[in-house]
C-alpha cells in the first residue's frame, strides 16, 4: 500500500494535509513532487518545515518521485503524496506511479480557470488531464477534507465544462 | 514607523485586529489579510504588495499556523535571507504588544519580545 493518498493542491503541504487527511490516514510520508520545489534548497526548507516531526517529508522531481515509489524499501511505508496541477499528477500516472484514485483537494482560482464545482477551478489542460486520467482507469474524487463534500468526477461533467469554456 | 501585516485563515486577522482597535484606538500600518479562496500566487502577490507599501523602518508578518499555507507563502514572497520578522502564533497579547512597543523598540528585539508576550498569554488560568 505504498500510495495511501494521491491528492492534487495547489496549496501543497499545508494544514488540510498535515492535519486532516494526515490524523485520518496516519502517513509515514508525505512525497511532494514538484520540478521547481526540487531544484529550490531554499523552497524544500520552506515547504519541509510545514511537516509535523512525526512525518517523514521527501521532496522530489516529478521523474524523481516516480523513481521513489519503485524502490522496494518504501512500498510497506504509507505515503500521501502531493502535486500542485492535475496534469503534474497525470504526468506521474503516465510515467508509471502506482496510483489508484485520485483526490482533487486544492484547485483554486487563478488566470484562465473557471468553476467547476464550488471552490473547485479549472483550465483546459485540467480538463484534458483529467480526462486522460479517467481513460487510464482512476477514479477521480473532488474532497478537499476527510468527511467533506465529495464528487465522484466523471467523462459527462468534464465534457460540460470543456463547452462551457 | 515599523508596519505589520496579519495573515491567517477565515477571518481570525480581521476580528483580531477590530479587538485590538477596540482597546487601543485606530491603528495605522496594521494591514489584515486571508488566505481564503485564494492560490498561492495570488496571496503571494497580494503580500508582496503590502511589502512594497511598507515603509523603510521594518516589516513585521504574523500568521496564525506555523505549518499552513499562510506561513509558507510569507516565506516564499518574503524571500531567502529577507529582514521581514515572520512569526506565527499570533494572537491578541502578540498584537497588542506590536502596537504598543513598536515606536520605542528596537526592530531587532522586537520579534523576539512579541514571541516572548504572545507565550506568556497561554497558560491555564482555571481547572485543575
Amino acid at each position: 500500500m505504498p500510495v495511501v493518498l494521491a491528492r492534487v493542491d495547489d496549496r501543497l503541504i499545508h494544514g488540510q494535509v498535515t492535519v486532516g487527511w494526515s490524523q485520518q490516514l496516519n502517513p509515514d510520508r508525505i512525497l511532494l513532487a514538484n520540478n521547481a520545489i526540487a531544484g529550490d534548497p531554499w523552497q524544500c526548507r520552506v515547504y519541509g518545515s510545514s511537516v509535523p516531526p512525526h512525518i517523514q517529508v521527501t521532496i522530489l522531481s516529478l521523474s524523481g518521485a516516480v523513481l521513489h515509489l519503485s524502490q522496494s524499501e518504501y512500498l510497506t511505508e504509507k505515503t500521501l503524496l502531493l502535486t500542485a496541477t492535475v496534469p503534474e499528477m497525470m504526468e506521474l500516472a503516465r510515467m508509471g506511479a502506482p496510483l489508484s484514485d485520485i483526490n482533487l483537494g486544492g484547485l483554486h482560482f487563478g488566470p484562465g480557470k473557471q468553476e467547476m464545482l464550488s471552490q473547485f477551478y479549472v483550465d483546459q489542460a485540467d480538463l484534458s488531464a483529467c480526462a486522460r486520467l479517467l481513460t487510464a482507469g482512476h477514479k477521480l474524487i473532488a474532497q478537499m477534507v476527510p468527511g467533506g463534500h465529495k464528487t465522484v468526477i466523471n467523462q459527462a461533467q468534464l465534457s460540460e465544462m470543456e463547452d462551457r469554456m | 514607523m515599523i508596519s505589520a501585516l496579519v495573515i491567517t485563515h477565515g477571518d481570525i486577522g480581521q476580528e483580531l485586529v477590530k479587538v485590538v482597535e477596540m482597546i487601543l484606538g485606530p491603528t495605522e500600518g496594521l494591514e489584515v489579510l486571508s488566505n481564503h479562496g485564494k492560490s498561492v500566487p495570488d496571496l503571494q502577490a497580494d503580500i508582496l504588495g503590502w511589502l512594497e507599501r511598507s515603509g523603510p523602518d521594518g516589516a513585521v508578518i504574523m500568521i496564525d499556523d506555523c505549518g499552513g499555507s499562510c506561513a509558507t507563502t510569507a516565506q516564499l514572497a518574503c524571500g531567502d535571507g529577507s529582514p521581514v520578522a515572520i512569526l506565527s502564533g499570533v494572537n491578541l497579547a502578540m498584537l497588542l504588544g506590536f502596537v504598543t512597543w513598536r515606536e520605542a523598540t528596537p526592530f531587532e528585539e522586537l520579534g523576539r519580545k512579541l514571541v516572548q508576550k504572545s507565550r506568556e498569554a497561554i497558560i491555564q488560568i482555571g481547572g485543575h
